[in-house]
């Protein structure tokens, strides 16, 4: 098989790309956790139909 | 920091909730709103748009829910509004994670593998929690919440495990592990209602729980694919060495 040009990889060594990871891991985790998962109302009602339809538990 | 590939990745979670607006009202949102009605029949519960059920109704005490509230306090752009606002929130944060499974690992995602990545998120946040816990409707009986909700954080933490020794790793002792992995939550089982009695109709429940589950196939399998277009496109650069 030709080798594909597009790499599957990242070439950048771990120490490199380290922080951006954390960091958006971070922001994604406290993102999903206020949409999905908060007991605040103000953002349980908000998200209400999101929660459902994405099979959040709710109520 | 590779701010680039944080913008690309966002960009993409903001497509793929917008495109999953429309989607979730062909079908999930109705199915909702009619169980709505069930549930102000059956007394308490919270309602939305119906302000004045709640709190004339019956006590609060003989529904499944915790919290009986006149109009909720939600943000003021309406129902549809604040729907497509979580959506394009949640989108973004499901890419964000995504596009920091991907950094970790040393993986780049791409057009043409993108639709995988996307199906490894439904089936981690999606399917598995779905198998033991469907999505459900409200008005519909449900153990407690904190129970379900902790259920479904370390069913979707041991899935992604799973997934990960399955799909990355060649040893056997790590696929078996990930399947061990994946299937113990399910043997364990999730928090379940003591009582079953339920006023939604059981056949809108299903009809919810499948197109809940294919709605959100339809999500992943935007938004992977949007990852790997939006990271190829802005973010391939900062990914050389």
């Amino acid at each position: 098989m030709a080798t594909v040009r597009t790499s599957n990889t990242i070439s950048l060594p771990l120490a490199s790309r380290l922080t951006t990871a954390v960091v958006s891991l971070l922001l994604g985790v406290f993102i999903i956790y206020g949409v999905g998962l908060s007991h605040s109302e103000t953002l349980h009602d908000t998200a209400h139909d999101t929660r459902h339809s994405y099979g959040f538990p709710c109520h | 920091m590779l701010v680039k590939y944080l913008l690309a990745t966002i960009i993409a979670g903001l497509f793929a909730g917008i495109i999953l607006t429309p989607a979730m009202y062909v079908k999930n949102v109705p199915l909702i709103l009619h169980a709505e009605e069930y549930e102000s029949a059956g007394g308490g519960g919270h309602s939305h748009d119906t302000p004045a059920s709640a709190s004339e109704s019956a006590p609060a005490a003989v529904t499944p829910h915790e919290h009986a509230e006149e109009a909720g306090p939600e943000l003021p752009f309406g129902r549809l509004g604040n729907t497509l606002l979580i959506n394009l929130v949640a989108g973004a944060g499901f890419a964000l994670i995504t596009g920091a499974a991907a950094l970790f690992l040393g993986r780049r995602i791409t057009l043409q593998n993108g639709i995988y990545w996307g199906l490894a998120g439904f089936f981690i946040f999606n399917f598995a929690p779905a198998f033991s816990l469907a999505p459900e409707l409200p008005a519909m009986p449900a153990a407690d919440l904190a129970m379900r909700q902790t259920w479904w954080l370390i069913t979707v933490i041991l899935t992604a495990g799973g997934v990960y020794l399955i799909v990355l790793r060649e040893q056997i002792w790590a696929k078996l592990l990930g399947v061990i992995l994946i299937v113990a939550p399910h043997i364990y089982g999730a928090p379940e209602a003591e009582d079953l009695t339920s006023a939604v109709p059981p056949t809108l429940a299903s009809e919810f729980a499948v197109s809940a589950l294919a709605t959100n196939l339809f999500f992943w399998v935007v938004l992977g694919t949007a990852l790997g277009w939006a990271i190829q496109n802005y973010a391939s650069s900062e990914l050389e060495q």
